[in-house]
């Protein structure tokens, strides 16, 4: 009974290969393309490789801060976690939720925190020095607008951002944050983001303009990565 | 679907006394089980001179096993530093997760977790989505913030595919449209999110909209009569309230919307009137304190912890042919306020509230320092588009208040969305604030 019965129970269910459906927005509205259990598998394995490349590893603690319709990537990076055996805390993105991620960084004292987002900060500001907080938090891999902030605090962030559908992530060398060059496809027009679908992607999507401003750099990069990395011009 | 109404059909129509037996099981291996590897329990145990060995039988547990509280837990926490206040049973790195409670009366609470598919309290919902009418390849849209972790795995454990939809407060006309195009089964909700479609009535066709839905969910407080009248019968949702069992999970209505079913093979469920004597079980109906112990927490279960719900069960068979406890919520132990000895509760000013036009929608709270105090400050949300004069507001509200409760009330009227952007939680609108 309980628990692992319900879910040995829910496997015997014929479930659909579609997990989520991904809105995103992109340069003219809202769009919106497949993910399947299979693509977050493999989302889930690039994702363990690019925070192994930031020193997690057993044992340790991450505070992952999501919003509710965020599962297509929170999702693959819970996976990424669980892989590499890192238990994580979990809080709201907005602004709202500051005093929980401020309880859960005190008290669990995590190696790392996983989207920390400038509205958060914000609330945090109100009664912590940000820098003071998180210059001693080994990895803060923060959303785009966060970023600054914490640079300007001494806190050198990576950046953490979504790319359409797909999850970018900075590395430590901090020169753009990688794109999985095997499922996406990235490129910039006339200053802009593009992203399309690669070929193992079950989705299709095709080439679609996303409205940021922002650089594609190819090429190796300082970790050994071949993957696509995107520049941002909200923060370089 | 009425041939597949429930969803683990052996376990929620299990005979009483079978379910009793294997309570009686688990709790017995449970006491074990924590003396054995949690801090808290072993001192606190050792305190009352109870012993495992003594625990034999359900009637020994409950003899007993001492009760514990939230700040038992939290003083616990701030004497040993220990986040998890000396509940966990294993090594921290044997966690999953982390999540925690809204922390809407302090810091919030770790619920510590260990999973495969889907987290806990997503998990021990299955049955209730399942009841609500989700199956293989139906939407559900994403739910309004992470709560107790990502829920998506829950929905997922049933092969629903969840649409990524920010239905975060502000967002119900895009909500509407992602409903419109995708047309999905199931929705959580949250009750300022009913606010604002009580102000989109008037220009969108809910009930067209909403017509894919077999059900939406609805926790964090009770609707009120008539929202939820509004709800089912001008919007057409068959709307399916939930609440939490005593932090053990949590406990839904069924298609019958008699009562809180909880899962009594995840939770031993006890109803107590409780004082400074001692502790007595109340009889099936009455109002007590519900008490909970998890039955399927091996990370850091609760035992015999108090909930401050005041709660009425039953152990009767639901129409719905579950056999396992209802419950109905009556109250929170304290939330009841003295105005200079006279007793105000919340369902008397909620009445009074909810009878004004221009706060129908029932957003309302009471300030206050302590329990007992000198005059009763209510903070009431009010909707401007229906509000022309606002002192003409207060002079009705104040009479209404007066009439209901005895006691003039001190209030301090706000628009809805002002008060409502005070709430600290996904989850909870509290109704009794400190200031």
């Amino acid at each position: 009974m309980a628990r692992a019965d319900t879910l040995a129970r829910a496997r015997e269910l014929d479930r659909p290969q579609v997990a989520y459906i991904v809105r995103f927005p992109a340069a003219d509205g809202m769009r919106d393309t497949e993910l399947t259990w299979a693509e977050m598998d493999r989302d889930a394995a690039w994702t363990a490789e690019r925070l192994r490349g930031h020193g997690f590893a057993a044992g340790q603690r991450a505070l992952l801060t999501a919003s509710g319709f965020e599962g297509f990537w929170g999702r693959s990076v819970i996976g990424a976690l669980r892989t590499l055996k890192v238990t994580y805390g979990i809080a709201e993105a907005m602004g709202w939720d500051h005093r929980r991620t401020a309880v859960f960084h005190r008290e669990l004292k995590p190696h790392a925190v996983i989207g920390l987002s400038a509205e958060t900060l914000e609330g945090l500001s109100g009664g912590a020095d940000i820098g003071e907080m998180f210059r001693a938090t080994q990895v803060v891999l923060a959303r785009p607008a966060a970023v600054p902030v914490l640079r300007q605090a001494g806190v050198p962030a990576s950046l953490m951002t979504t790319v359409g559908p797909a999850l970018a992530l900075e590395c430590p060398e901090r020169a753009g944050a990688h794109v999985n060059g095997a499922e996406w496809r990235v490129g910039e027009r006339d200053g802009g983001l593009f992203i399309a679908a690669g070929e193992g992607r079950g989705s299709g999507l095709p080439e679609t303009p996303l409205g940021i401003a922002g650089q594609v750099v190819t090429g190796r990069c300082g970790c050994g990565s071949h993957d696509p990395r995107v520049l941002l011009t909200e923060i370089n | 679907m009425a041939g597949d109404r429930y969803f683990e059909p052996q376990v929620e129509t299990m005979p009483r006394d079978q379910l009793r037996a294997w309570q009686q099981e688990r709790v017995v291996e449970l006491v074990e089980y924590a003396y054995g590897n949690s801090a808290f329990y072993r001192e606190l145990w050792d305190d009352h001179g109870v012993h495992p060995r003594d625990i034999r039988t359900l009637e020994d547990f409950q003899n007993r096993v001492p009760f514990i509280t939230k700040d038992m837990v939290r003083a616990y926490r701030a004497r040993t530093k220990d986040p998890f206040g000396g509940l966990l049973c294993v090594p921290p790195e044997e966690l999953t997760s982390v999540s925690s409670s809204s922390g809407t009366t302090g810091d919030p609470e770790f619920f510590a977790e260990i999973w495969e598919d889907a987290p806990p309290l997503v998990t021990a919902q299955v049955r209730d989505l399942w009841e609500v009418g989700l199956r293989p390849g139906d939407m559900v849209l994403s739910p309004p913030g992470t709560f107790r972790n990502f829920m998506d795995g829950g929905y997922q454990a049933l092969g629903a595919v969840v649409v990524e939809v920010d239905t975060w407060l502000g967002k119900m006309h895009e909500v509407v449209e992602a409903v419109r195009t995708y047309r999905p089964a199931y929705l959580q909700m949250i009750y300022p999110q009913l606010v604002e479609l009580e102000h989109l009535a008037d220009k969108v066709d809910l009930k067209e909209a909403f017509s894919s839905l077999k059900g939406a969910s609805c926790a964090g407080q009770p609707l009120s009569r008539r929202m939820r009248e509004r709800v089912r019968d001008d919007w057409g949702i068959d709307v399916y309230e939930y609440t939490s069992a005593a932090d053990t999970g949590t406990a839904w209505e069924c298609r019958e919307h008699d009562g809180f079913h909880l899962w009594e093979d995840t939770v031993f469920a006890e109803c107590l009137d409780i004082d400074e004597s001692g502790s007595r079980e109340v009889a099936d109906g009455d109002v007590g304190e519900l008490v909970a112990t998890d039955l399927d927490n091996r990370a850091a279960p609760l035992i015999r912890y108090r909930s401050e719900d005041l709660v009425r069960l039953s152990r009767d068979a639901c129409g719905c042919g579950r056999t396992h406890a209802r419950m109905w919520v009556a109250g929170r132990r304290g939330d009841e306020t003295l105005v200079q000895g006279r007793s105000v509760v919340l369902r008397d000013i909620w009445q009074a509230v909810e009878d004004q036009p221009e706060t129908v929608a029932g957003v309302f709270q009471i300030v206050r320092a302590s329990r007992e105090v000198d005059e009763l400050r209510l903070r009431v949300g009010y909707d401007p588009e229906l509000t022309g004069d606002v002192e003409a507001l207060a002079g009705r509200l104040g009479k209404a208040v007066h009439e209901r409760t005895g006691v003039e009330p001190v209030l301090d009227l706000r628009t809805e969305e002002e008060l409502l952007q005070t709430m600290t939680s996904v989850a909870k609108f509290p109704r009794v604030v400190k200031s």
